[in-house]
């Protein structure tokens, strides 16, 4: 039988997720070593190793069969998969923000000039919560330090991602709204899904006695 | 710009649209046997008409005359209309099929078509578990008719996870039935489970959404009176898929759940392994014919002729041969003994392309040189007509 691809998310869910495949029963010590190989053939998996933005569209496409990703670049993805289960770690928060004290001026600003400028690194999520609030907003997609918009005048509000909320707060922000709670999630490809459930739903439901121990 | 093309669209050259016209002449065959006459809708329809789709995604433009219009993003919308206008009689039975390209508007860079080809039937007007059969057993046997090996076909149904949901407040049915139908299952339970249901009905849900078998018993405990519904209907048909000779190739897979709203009843996919997309999906869809003002039960399918052809083609299948090209090299004359000689073999059946061909689209391609009006050089020996006619129509039947 063919390996199952599982595509891992690089970067900081990537211990969390070992540690979860590994009470799954999945040997993960090809994954541990450290290499730089980005398809790590394993006992009866493979790994491919992409940027967490990239897992959806590999799963998405059939690439890989399984993958585990954030919920975050799940919804901004807008990717067609699967989702079979909640890790529970990696929690993080999609908020809005704004300079602390200023909610008032940018609300009397908006009546005023019937728009407001968010600056965010998820312009899918963001535009959806605004529309989904009836708030006409100009989304200003950056790539980084999406903090500072509002200090150096590039936007009134940001959407952000924030597991601490210390980044926010050093830089003077308040969070007006939170949107969403994420945390990693198990996702399969719609066809491998139905094709290889016995596996796959064997994993997932491993996956979800080992997540709801954790809780 | 010049010479490039909206993206999404692209050029079909000669040897794939060969392989496409032949699978459209197999499916099409067998849409027939089955008592399916072709119907050829337009490729423009009012925007509004399109309601089986999200607006997003389709392609739409204005007119003339201001009017907003959409280049066909499915063929069931016009099927539906034209059911609605030319067949008013409620208990005519409809079998009508189609294979024509649809137009769907897709985000840049997530290397989609905009355009493709679309093959499928609808069957109107019979509400019978037996039409739900037939077009199943067709699909099948259309897949099968191709050369298409290794297919699995999920049957599931819909009513079973609207069963559960049903119990839930009307908000929060709708809010549960859009995470299902986008694949968010751990939405769905998450969801349900915050608007009121019981642990056991939501792990008795999650258990059924896992469920792939023949055998439906396991998914029945803890289900609600209209799941175990549908599960009866699955059972039901179960005998009537073995009896149209089909029983082998299906699975029952309740964690199907088609991406589109509207089916109401029996809903399947077909699959092979390694392609991350099914090659068709259809299912009953009894409500949506009420919205064109014909209110008549239907089922039916389609089948995404690019994920066809990529099955097929990796699977090494080739269109299959005609009888071979010949490539006719003139005389040196002035042409007339040339035309002469390509018109008595057009004549006896043999197809005949004069001078060169640069782009044969993978057929069997065989060389001759002109030499009289009753000779050709074929094979490197000059042969009367006849004889080369003779040679060309034994190799042609191999």
């Amino acid at each position: 039988m063919k390996a199952l691809r599982i595509a891992l998310a690089q970067g900081t869910l990537l211990a969390d997720t070992q540690v979860a495949l590994a009470a799954a029963g999945l040997a993960t010590d090809a994954l541990a070593d450290g290499g730089r190989r980005l398809v790590v053939p394993s006992a009866e998996v493979e790994y491919i190793l992409a940027r967490p933005s990239d897992v959806p569209t590999h799963v998405a496409h059939g690439a890989a069969d399984v993958g585990v990703v954030g919920k975050d670049v799940l919804l901004e993805s807008d990717a067609d998969v699967l989702e079979l289960v909640d890790l529970g770690y990696g929690r993080c928060r999609f908020v809005v923000a704004a300079p602390a004290g200023s909610v008032d001026r940018s609300l009397d600003e908006y009546r005023h000039l019937g728009s407001l400028e968010v600056a965010t690194k998820y312009p899918h999520v963001a535009e959806r919560h605004f529309q989904g609030r009836g708030i006409q907003v100009e989304i200003i997609k950056l790539n980084g330090s999406v903090e500072l918009a509002p200090q150096v005048g590039l936007a009134d509000w940001i959407v952000d991602l924030v597991s601490t909320g210390r980044t926010l707060t050093e830089n003077r922000l308040a969070i007006i709204e939170e949107i969403a709670i994420c945390t990693a999630r198990l996702i399969a490809n719609r066809v491998s899904y139905a094709r290889d459930r016995d596996r796959i739903a064997a994993l997932a439901s491993k996956l979800e006695t080992w997540a709801s121990s954790a809780r | 710009m010049k010479g490039s093309l909206p993206r999404g669209f692209r050029d079909i050259l000669p040897t794939e649209a060969r392989e496409l016209h032949a699978i459209e002449r197999f499916l099409m065959s067998a849409f027939a046997r089955y008592g399916y006459v072709p119907l050829e809708p337009p490729t423009v329809e009012f925007a509004e008409s399109a309601v089986t789709l999200d607006e997003r995604r389709t392609v739409r433009f204005l007119d003339r005359d201001g009017r907003l219009l959409a280049l066909r993003p499915d063929v069931t919308t016009a099927v539906a209309r034209v059911v609605a206008q030319r067949y008013p009689q409620a208990d005519a039975t409809l079998r009508l099929a189609y294979f024509a390209p649809i137009f769907r508007e897709e985000a840049s860079m997530r290397g989609s078509e905009r355009e493709y080809d679309q093959a499928g039937v609808e069957l109107i007007g019979d509400a019978t578990l037996r039409a739900d059969a037939e077009v199943i057993a067709l699909l099948a046997e259309a897949l099968a008719s191709c050369g298409l090996a290794a297919a699995d076909i999920d049957v599931g149904h819909v009513g079973f996870v609207d069963g559960f949901l049903a119990e839930l407040p009307a908000e929060a049915r709708a809010a549960a039935g859009e995470a299902v139908r986008a694949g968010d299952l751990v939405g769905t339970v998450a969801l349900a489970r915050a608007a009121g249901m019981s642990v056991a009905s939501a792990a008795a849900l999650e258990r059924g959404l896992r469920h792939r078998s023949g055998d439906l018993a396991p998914a029945r405990a803890g289900a609600p009176e209209s799941s175990q519904r549908a599960l009866d209907t699955l059972d039901a048909l179960g005998p009537l898929l073995e009896a149209a000779g089909i029983g082998g190739a299906i699975q029952f897979d309740l964690g199907f759940i088609p991406a589109l709203p509207y089916y109401t009843g029996v809903v399947f996919q077909v699959t092979v392994p390694d392609l991350g997309f099914p090659i068709a999906t259809g299912g009953r869809y009894d409500g949506l014919l009420a919205t064109f003002g014909a209110d008549r039960p239907a089922t039916g399918f389609g089948i995404a002729i690019p994920h066809l052809h990529q099955a097929l083609v990796a699977a090494g299948w080739q269109a299959p041969a005609d009888s071979p090209l010949l490539v006719l090299a003139p005389d040196g004359g002035d042409g007339t003994t040339t035309l002469r000689l390509a018109a008595a073999l057009r004549g006896a059946g043999v197809a005949v392309a004069i001078g060169e061909v640069a782009d044969s689209a993978g057929q069997d391609v065989r060389r001759a040189r002109a030499i009289d009006d009753e000779h050709l050089e074929y094979e490197g020996v000059v042969r009367p007509l006849e004889a080369v006619i003779a040679l060309l129509a034994e190799r042609g039947s191999r």
